[in-house]
């Protein structure tokens, strides 16, 4: 079956509902079987990920710091004074104007297939943050706490 | 204790034990997530490795108005879809090697088992051993999209609005991933105890 709960279920699962929003799941739970198996079957899954907890190895920690050290070492990185400091700046909002007036016409969901240089990293989150806070106001109703406060009230 | 932030400023300045405890914070979150990923230590360990290099590399990749593990997990991600690009492009070498080519969601949960616990413990109790590969097998029935969210749910502990804008997705849409994905597993579990 098939419950108008399920999105909410979901935040209230983890930690991101509030208010009437986390209320209204509490009663709903209550009368809805299904609802309480899937907070089970969550609890099962979140339990499960946990048991499979690794770390790396001390050696791949320690090639990451080793070549941190060289690098200082060598004066790679790091700001040696405020004109250089000013000039990177400088030279990253160039890019940025750059990237930002060049045509892409790859959607967001492609990004990372798009065979671009995953370097952009900083610049592309930037973007999807942007995109997606702009979509989430137009369509996103679920999370539109006031329709949910509504439709609960 | 300093922040992500405030480290990542040290590091830039030049403190690499700053970097040190940076890494340290968000290892096993990280490299759980890679692990799960990829389901092959090494090849877990190649991509962490290259996640930290870029900071290395490029501190200024990162900006402190981000929120740093939003920035790493973006990195992350990248990183093994990098990968999975470079092992699928490899063809049949690839293939013949893991008996299977991952798509881009990576490979089904049940290949990471081995590579995480090759043995059970101990402990581990023979109720609890039928639950996980219960769980495992109806992971597995989960689409890419709804374990890739899953996944950067449980390492990365973003918000789902932060997973939304890290995933270039409506919020809306990750948290209907998720909630398809419960009732799967819901339903998974229930014929598992049958």
């Amino acid at each position: 079956m098939a419950c108008e709960y399920g999105e909410k279920l979901i935040l209230y699962f983890y930690g991101e509902a509030a208010g009437e929003l986390k209320a209204g799941v509490e009663s709903h739970l209550k009368t809805c079987a299904p609802c309480r198996g899937e907070l089970a079957a969550l609890a099962a899954a979140e339990d499960w990920l946990r048991a499979g907890a690794a770390a790396p190895s001390a050696a791949v920690m320690t090639a990451v710091l080793a070549q941190a050290a060289n690098l200082r070492a060598s004066g790679s990185f790091g700001f040696r004074n405020w004109t250089e400091a000013l000039f990177a700046g400088a030279l990253t909002a160039v890019m940025a104007v750059g990237f930002s007036l060049s045509a892409r016409n790859t959607s967001p969901g492609l990004a990372w297939n798009s065979g671009l240089d995953s370097g952009l990293d900083s610049v592309e989150y930037s973007i999807y943050q942007a995109q997606a806070e702009t979509s989430a106001a137009q369509t996103d109703w679920e999370y539109n706490s006031g329709l949910l406060e509504a439709e609960i009230g | 204790m300093l922040t992500d932030q405030e480290l990542v400023t040290l590091f830039k300045q030049g403190d690499v034990e700053a970097l040190g405890l940076l890494m340290e914070r968000h290892k096993a979150a990280v490299y759980g997530y890679l692990l799960r990923l990829t389901a092959r230590p090494d090849a877990a360990e190649d991509i962490f490795q290259e996640v930290w290099l870029k900071l290395v590399r490029r501190p200024g990749a990162y900006s402190e108005r981000e929120k740093f593990r939003a920035w790493l997990f973006t990195v992350a991600r990248n990183a093994a879809m990098d990968h999975f690009r470079r092992e699928s492009s490899r063809g049949a070498m690839f293939a013949a090697e893991s008996g299977a080519a991952y798509g881009e969601g990576g490979p089904p949960p049940g290949a990471l088992e081995t590579a995480v616990s090759p043995e059970p413990g101990p402990q581990e109790t023979l109720e609890n051993k039928v639950l996980a590969e219960t769980i495992s097998a109806a992971m597995e029935r989960l689409s890419p999209d709804q374990r890739e969210v899953f996944y950067l749910r449980h390492y990365s502990e973003l918000s789902f609005r932060e997973i939304a804008g890290m995933l270039g997705v409506p919020i809306g849409t990750v948290l209907a991933r998720m909630s398809r994905a419960a009732a799967l597993l819901r339903k998974e579990l229930q014929k598992g105890v049958q």
